[in-house]
């Protein structure tokens, strides 16, 4: 009788004594995420090292605020209203010649969805405009394909979609819309992948 | 009379009849039914006359009084020596786990200074360990990944892969349409434009379990997880057995059949202890999350090169992050869920 008692108090006391070597034990990992996140909210201010606050644009209309880099400095032509100081018609009209993007074709959506005018205005060439004739700065032009493209530029701003080139620590600095896809042309083509695996390793028999 | 019967009910214990009728003093008479030794009794009990074993042992010495003599001989050249005193330090460090900050340092400046004496160049190792507040997560968008591999191949250059045997971390897998996330019909070495009708991509490597399977089966603990969540392995400390090779359920770690040998003006010098630093024949590698990278506040090479941005990666502890984002909005899954390894490598769609 003794003896049992013993055993099952040895038992007892081994269960409750006996801890493994990590003393954190969550049942999954979103248990444990929930439990060490940083309650503090992050300090807002801008910190990178790769880009300098001049040179980025901040998408306010997010929470938290993200940056994405200056537009109209990229863009050779700006400011449009350098050439287009008169109607596209009348510039048509007068055989200036091949000039600057005279080429330009548009291969977006099909021509009862898109043309020209759908985000350009004839006498505002410097902005863009939306389907109710407000303007959109050059810089912010993701609020254009916003108009058709809600979702993606939601997962945008959220984070899932486009490219990240700032790190994981530092205030995120996404691209934008233009740096990826054409707007004029948005489809990617198809291409070879960057590598040619010769080799059928062991590992993956 | 000693017939060999063989009964079909005897056990096989290993006893095997033993001939000891090379020595002159023992009798040659009785055979003796010696057990197979095992282990230590392997190396010193063994039976041996005199002469051998006065054979052997000067064998031994000979050895190693070579290897003193090369580090303490007056002859042989300062490089030399600085070498092999390297070496003879670098055998009989211990595990990197319980180095202090002290004993880390010296290791790493150990490596940096035989790789310089070996090869002329400097490279910089780091032994950082790890942020507090950080535990590292990761995403895959399967709808953006069009299979252009480039991720793996800023892998293979970040993290100073072997040319030779094509060691990649990451699998890009095409798979067909309408199959799921089928991996025995899947093919990871196509080359043929993508992305190709019929089929959609994405990727495997080391997804950082926070219950590791390989963790627990390694016999020396030369596999452990990190404070932030990357699992690491120390490949001075690997024997090379292959366990956790056999534990992963998700073909995450590989091993150097050979030893890896990478063109010298591609080898990367921005190196961690437990990352990209150079392997050696006979011990695991894998996916370390760039260790190198992420904890300078970098993106894995992986993610940084993915032309499509299908590849996220953020701290999990910061509520503001985009991987925190993902998950928090978007369908994610992880795979062999039912395991229980909990993997930190969410898969999602657009």
């Amino acid at each position: 009788m003794m003896n049992l008692k013993l055993s099952i108090l040895l038992i007892l006391a081994i269960t409750l004594f006996s801890c493994k070597e990590n003393h954190e034990e969550y049942h999954n990992i979103i248990d444990k995420i929930e439990a060490n996140s940083m309650a503090y909210k992050k300090d807002s201010t801008f910190s990178n090292n790769q880009f300098e606050i001049s040179e980025l644009t901040t998408v306010i209309d997010n929470d938290p605020h993200f940056y994405i880099k200056n537009r109209k400095s990229e863009i050779e032509s700006y400011a449009c209203s350098e050439c287009h100081n008169k109607p596209v018609s009348q510039l048509q009209s007068e055989d200036l010649g091949k000039k600057a993007h005279w080429d330009i074709k548009l291969i977006h959506a099909d021509d009862k969805t898109m043309s020209c005018l759908s985000c350009h205005k004839d006498n505002d060439m410097d902005n863009l405009h939306s389907i109710t004739g407000g303007k959109i700065d050059f810089n912010l032009s993701y609020q254009l394909c916003a108009q058709c493209h809600n979702k993606e530029v939601k997962d945008w701003k959220g984070g899932a979609h486009g490219k990240n080139i700032s790190g994981w620590q530092t205030s995120r600095v996404s691209k934008l819309c233009v740096e990826c896809h054409n707007p004029h042309n948005p489809s990617f083509e198809k291409r070879w992948p960057a590598r040619y695996n010769t080799q059928m390793v062991e590992q993956r028999k | 009379m000693n017939k060999e019967i063989k009964k079909w009910f005897s056990l096989n214990l290993g006893n095997k009849k033993q001939n000891n009728c090379g020595c002159s003093d023992s009798k040659c008479g009785d055979q003796a039914m010696v057990k197979n030794k095992d282990g230590v009794a392997q190396v010193f009990d063994v039976n041996m006359d005199r002469r051998q074993a006065f054979k052997k042992l000067t064998a031994g010495l000979m050895i190693g009084a070579g290897a003193v003599s090369t580090s303490c001989s007056v002859v042989s050249g300062e490089k030399s020596k600085e070498k092999s005193e390297i070496e003879w330090e670098e055998y009989f460090k211990g595990n990197y786990k319980l180095m202090t900050d002290e004993e880390k340092n010296n290791t790493v400046d150990r490596l940096v200074r035989s790789y310089e004496l070996r090869t002329g160049s400097k490279i910089n190792i780091s032994s950082k360990d790890a942020e507090k507040d950080v535990l590292f997560g990761y995403a895959f968008n399967i709808s953006k990944c069009q299979g252009y591999m480039d991720c793996v191949n800023a892998c293979v250059e970040e993290n100073n892969q072997d040319r030779a045997s094509q060691m990649q971390y990451i699998r890009i897998h095409e798979m067909n349409d309408g199959k799921g996330l089928n991996f025995g019909e899947a093919d990871d070495t196509y080359y043929h434009e993508v992305p190709a009708a019929g089929h959609f991509y994405m990727g495997t490597q080391c997804f950082h379990c926070d219950n590791p399977p390989c963790v627990e089966v390694c016999p020396v603990q030369a596999t452990w997880k990190e404070k932030d969540g990357i699992v690491v392995i120390d490949y001075d400390w690997c024997i090379g057995c292959r366990y956790c090779m056999a534990a992963c359920p998700y073909d995450g770690r590989r091993f150097n059949w050979s030893t890896p040998e990478i063109p010298e003006q591609e080898v990367n010098k921005n190196q961690h202890y437990l990352g990209n630093r150079l392997r050696k024949k006979g011990v695991m590698e894998k996916c370390t999350f760039c260790i190198q990278r992420s904890r300078a506040g970098d993106n894995p090479a992986c993610v940084e090169a993915c032309p499509t941005g299908s590849r996220i990666f953020g701290n999990l502890l910061d509520p503001e992050s985009e991987i925190r984002w993902v998950l928090e909005n978007k369908k994610v899954f992880r795979l062999k869920e039912d395991l229980g390894t909990e993997p930190k490598f969410w898969y999602f769609m657009d």
